[in-house]
């Protein structure tokens, strides 16, 4: 299961991306910056708004609840202040999800956040929105230690590795910046603080490229080449430089 | 005019308080908090100094028409929580789960929890009283901080598992036809707890003042007893008040939710940049300070270890708070269940 992303492939969206992951896809829309409505307009930042569509059914105070924390976490890394009273709208359409999403018995706001996440950088990036930062997101499972795995911590688990670990004890959602910073943690289950501290750097070392040049372990070549998100995420972008660089490159 | 500028001998841009802190928020709550003279006891815009949490007050049983409520008022938070129950038939579920219904003894006590999202057994809802906060426009939709708050609420309800589902099972053992035939027990209905939030009055840290009150509400709560009667083949309900029997909870989980306020970075600042993490905000704070962090500790479950048990963290908006500042919030956390936890307690014996 590799992740896999195509940029800008809506010619009316000024920045589209298409993220497919682990049996979830989702496209992603970005129009922006476009003139806001006057109840939203703020003086000195551009507005972000983000609205989530789910793959079935209508939206409910879930998608709210998600969309508040893509809207807190980009905003962050958005810079506002640079186009100041404009609106730079993302819209989020999930097109499928892994088939034992439901019967996984985690809550799906915990398992669909770090994708709802990346689409939408991907989407921004391929609108030219200015970024402060880039950020790459995970979400990590600690099953009962009761199961036969004896408690091992499941990075970025399948819906069907969920199914089996069944019962869950804590999940942890991660999102950090390029710049090693944790923007957005979304922990619950029973824990303590040095299980998290323990997840979180363990997130981080997926999250953001090694300086030290340490290598990942053998665990992440067992993912099939999911490696490092920060890498991935670059290789992303030099796509589409290159794709965008062609008519200076074609000789 | 001209008597304006006879009457001012001051520097001309000179506010009174509130109308600083309507112009630049930002930098009201900067020149609070950067205190030059007293680095460590600088204080807040509202008088509190940035650790201190507004002490919660607590009165139960309010309402008469509901089997548990509550009102919390934190500062000037005011949340009443009412909690009714209602039967739901056994026959009335389409898809009644096939779970086996607890043999009565403990061994079970951790599991069979499913019922409680399954059947949807616990309905919160949250509603912002007209004028309880001046961004509330009557008459509306709900909005989606409301939205976002209840979501938040019914998830830790269900993933903090802090109500049992036997409590709620109504359970009926037919007699048995022979005397040693092992009778098997049917579970004939459910009670359904409607959790009602209002606010009367909303100053920021929305999230933990309703938590609080639905805790102290829960804790409140007594059901009747109810019974399958054999002969009209319906639910009935006692109405001895003396067999109500209170929920047992799981754990005492409190919520404590800080704000990051990030000094300006752009501007003549010089030297480095001071950031400010603010317990229990209000309604001023919230709008000024982007990331905010929520903390639920329960340390009930590990009272002879002195170890507290974390329940959820969740934290966005902003990249400053980092894995160390998590540490001493977990341990504010950990001083304010303190509180909360004496406080509800109180409660209860008055």
């Amino acid at each position: 299961m590799t992740l896999l992303a195509v940029l800008s492939h809506l010619n009316r969206a000024d920045g589209s991306a298409t993220y497919t992951h682990n049996g979830y896809a989702i496209i992603g829309a970005v129009n922006g910056p476009i003139e806001v409505q006057r109840r939203d307009e703020m003086p000195e930042e551009a507005t972000v708004e983000v609205n989530i569509r789910l793959a079935v059914g209508i939206g409910s105070p879930k998608e709210r609840h998600l969309e508040s924390l893509v809207h807190n976490t980009l905003r962050s890394i958005i810079l506002t202040r640079s186009i100041p009273r404009t609106l730079v709208q993302i819209t989020l359409q999930v097109t499928s999800l892994p088939e034992e999403e439901a019967a996984s018995g985690v809550d799906s706001a915990c398992t669909l956040l770090p994708h709802l996440l990346h689409t939408a950088l991907l989407a921004l990036l391929s609108a030219s929105i200015p970024l402060s930062t880039a950020l790459t997101s995970v979400v990590i499972a600690v099953p009962a230690s009761a199961s036969s795995k004896a408690g091992t911590t499941m990075l970025s688990p399948t819906a069907k590795e969920l199914l089996r670990a069944k019962p869950i004890r804590a999940t942890h959602v991660f999102a950090f910046s390029g710049n090693r910073k944790l923007l957005l943690s979304q922990s619950m289950g029973v824990f303590a603080y040095d299980e998290w501290g323990e997840a979180c750097e363990m997130a981080e070392d997926v999250c953001c490229r090694d300086e030290g040049g340490v290598g990942l372990g053998e665990d992440m070549e067992v993912k099939g080449g999911q490696g490092n998100l920060e890498e991935w995420l670059r290789s992303v972008v030099q796509k589409k430089v290159e794709m965008e660089q062609r008519w200076r490159v074609a000789t | 005019m001209a008597s304006a500028n006879t009457a001012t001998s001051t520097p001309a841009l000179s506010f009174p308080r509130p109308i600083f802190a309507a112009i630049s928020p930002h930098s009201f709550l900067q020149a609070h908090l950067s205190n030059p003279t007293a680095p460590n006891k600088a204080f807040r815009a509202n008088g509190r100094s940035a650790h201190e949490f507004r002490t919660p007050g607590i009165k139960t049983g309010a309402l008469t028409h509901c089997h548990g409520s509550a009102v919390v008022r934190v500062g000037n938070t005011s949340v009443v929580c009412g909690v009714r129950g209602e039967i739901l038939r056994a026959e009335d579920i389409a898809d009644p789960p096939s779970s086996t219904p607890d043999t009565g003894n403990e061994v079970h006590e951790d599991g069979g929890d499913d019922e409680l999202d399954s059947l949807r057994l616990l309905v919160p809802n949250l509603e912002l009283n007209t004028g309880s906060t001046p961004s509330n426009i009557p008459g509306s939709a709900p909005s989606s901080t409301a939205q976002t708050l209840i979501t938040r609420i019914r998830s830790l309800l269900l993933s903090t598992r802090i109500l049992r589902a036997r409590d709620l099972r109504i359970v009926y053992t037919p007699p048995p036809a022979t005397p040693d035939e092992v009778p098997d027990r049917q579970v004939k209905a459910y009670w359904t707890l409607y959790v009602d939030i209002m606010f009367i009055s909303l100053d920021g840290n929305a999230f933990d003042s309703a938590w609080l009150a639905v805790l102290a509400a829960l804790r409140d709560t007594r059901l009747p007893k109810a019974f399958f009667d054999q002969e009209m083949e319906t639910i009935l309900c006692s109405d001895i008040p003396s067999e109500a029997a209170p929920l047992k909870l799981r754990g005492c989980p409190v919520a404590s939710t800080f704000a990051v306020f990030d000094g300006w970075k752009d501007g003549d600042a010089t030297e480095g940049t001071e950031d400010w993490v603010l317990s229990d905000p209000d309604a001023f704070e919230e709008g000024v300070c982007q990331e905010s962090v929520c903390v639920v500790v329960d340390c009930v479950g590990g009272r002879g270890s002195g170890q507290e048990q974390i329940r959820r963290i969740e934290k966005s908006g902003g990249g400053v708070v980092g894995r160390e500042e998590m540490r001493g919030l977990v341990k504010r956390s950990v001083d304010r269940w303190t509180i909360c936890e004496g406080v509800l307690k109180g409660v209860g014996s008055a």
